[in-house]
């Protein structure tokens, strides 16, 4: 029989299946971030926050943390989707086009 | 030695499917497969088998559940017919692409419309590119074992595919024939327990089926490519093991009757085999030297033994169950890859596709002496006049 085998070099080769193992239940995913997704950054006031958590439990990102005594954002993975802004009670967050950053995400330079 | 028992081919799937032990059964009731699903409900609830019976609210999800099933370490069985396998298509390539060793039987159904429920191989075969394996069984004995077989195949390390463990609607599932049951002993020597690789585990937590950069892609595709490929070998040696144990030689890939001095042959598919075979010894009666070539797996399709088996004939009659509007030639699904197969052979036999039994019509014995008459002249004359003939329509 003929070998219809595809030789995939040692450097391309994936776990089967692409599974990717978690190194714990709290731990952060290196293959996949998603920060280089945004156009808006949310940027927080934090004199408005109240620390009420609402954008922590409706970031469908887990991209919102706790730091010490204020909410901060997780930029590696916030694709700037908005929902904290809008789910805000106090108006708190505001969205800021990533161009206006020095360091900012600009899209298109690199695509992933 | 085990019994004799006189089954359907649904009741051959049951007893297979509860002789591998399976863990989770998902089910949703369609015509004609659904009969499978009453026999094994019956057997959980009699404590025959210790499976989890999951009654899943479309086919969708019935095949959702057995994904997740299968990717948490259970030996999973699942099934439907027609629409009902169309309806469930989504999730097809995750499964094969999560490598999940999922069997599914197919009892084959015409696709709507009209709600026609006869046999007609189209569901399964239009689900042919999605990476699981697939076959067709000709009787409720060949169900039974090729039940076996898929799992042992599927599950195999080198290989981790799905599989569509097809038969034809009615012609198998619904007539009863002689099945040689087992010894459980013997089932459990040629089919050992499922060992998932990389399960879901709330001990060892992973991601199945993540989200990836389109650079990961060729990689990811060409290792499914290569599962399949690898599943020719493990074919081939489960079929050898399978004879040991059972006593039953089946030919991996291709079973091939009275072609030793043939010329002419018909290529098929699944129950009208059987038919054929009659067909086959009324028309040597009148002195004409007919075969019959019946492919038992058509992913992986095994090209270089078609190109071996069909080069010594001078003309290939392709009995087609099944439509493709629009596909090269005119006709069937099947005679592109036959005649793919053979383009790189020297000695290439002249091929014609013969649509017949669509929409779960018998194909007849007089319908197989159109072929045959067909072949003959087309094998006298070197030349094809039509490459496709609907049987019943034609002069």
């Amino acid at each position: 029989m003929k070998s219809y085998e595809v030789k995939i070099a040692k450097e391309k080769l994936l776990p089967e299946a692409g599974i990717v193992k978690a190194p714990s239940p709290n731990g952060e995913q290196e293959s996949m971030i998603t920060g280089c997704w945004r156009v808006l950054r949310p940027v927080i006031d934090h004199e408005k926050c109240t620390m009420c958590r609402s954008c922590w439990i409706f970031c469908p990102d887990q991209a919102i943390e706790v730091k010490g005594e204020e909410m901060a954002v997780k930029l590696k993975y916030c694709k700037g989707c908005g929902i904290c802004a809008n789910v805000c009670p106090v108006g708190a967050i505001e969205r800021v086009p990533e161009l206006d950053f020095e360091g900012g995400v600009v899209r298109l330079e690199k695509l992933f | 030695m085990g019994t004799k028992k006189f089954l359907t081919g649904l009741g051959a799937t049951a007893t297979a499917v509860k002789m591998a032990d399976v863990d989770v059964i998902t089910s949703f009731p369609i015509r004609p497969y659904t009969g499978v699903m009453m026999i094994l409900s019956q057997m959980v609830a009699n404590g025959e088998l210790d499976a989890e019976f999951i009654h899943a609210d479309g086919e969708h999800a019935q095949l959702s559940i057995s994904h997740g099933a299968s990717a948490a370490g259970a030996r999973t069985f699942t099934g439907s017919s027609g629409v009902g396998v169309t309806y469930a298509f989504e999730t097809y390539s995750p499964i094969s692409g999560g490598r999940c060793p999922v069997q599914m039987l197919i009892a084959d159904r015409t696709l709507d419309p009209p709600g026609d429920f006869g046999s007609e191989h189209t569901d399964a075969l239009g689900c042919r590119d999605q990476g699981w394996i697939m076959g067709w069984a000709e009787t409720p004995q060949e169900v039974f074992d090729n039940t076996l077989i898929y799992y042992r195949v599927g599950e195999d390390p080198r290989v981790r595919l799905p599989q569509f463990n097809c038969h034809d609607g009615y012609f198998v599932s619904h007539i009863p024939g002689d099945v040689e049951i087992p010894e459980q002993s013997q089932v459990d020597e040629f089919l050992p327990p499922y060992r998932p690789v990389d399960p879901l585990d709330p001990q060892n937590p992973l991601g199945h089926g993540p989200q990836i950069f389109p650079d990961q892609g060729p990689a990811l595709e060409a290792m499914r490519h290569n599962a399949m490929m690898a599943a020719m070998p493990v074919i081939e040696e489960a079929i050898d093991d399978f004879g040991r144990i059972f006593g039953r030689k089946y030919a991996p890939f291709v079973e091939e009757f009275m072609t030793d001095d043939a010329e002419l042959v018909f290529f098929i598919n699944g129950a009208h085999a059987h038919t054929a075979r009659y067909a086959i010894k009324h028309l040597r009666e009148r002195g004409i030297k007919v075969g019959l070539v019946k492919i038992r797996f058509i992913r992986p399709w095994p090209t270089d033994v078609l190109q071996e088996s069909l080069s010594r004939f001078k003309a290939v009659g392709v009995v087609e169950t099944n439509s493709s509007f629009g596909i090269a030639r005119g006709g069937g699904i099947l005679a592109p890859e036959v005649c793919g197969s053979l383009y790189d052979v020297p000695q290439r036999p002249l091929i014609a596709s013969f649509m017949g039994g669509l929409g779960g019509e018998p194909i007849t014995l007089k319908e197989f002496d159109f072929i045959a008459e067909k072949l003959k002249k087309i094998a006298e004359s070197g030349k094809i006049e039509k490459p496709v003939y609907w049987l019943g329509f034609e002069e």
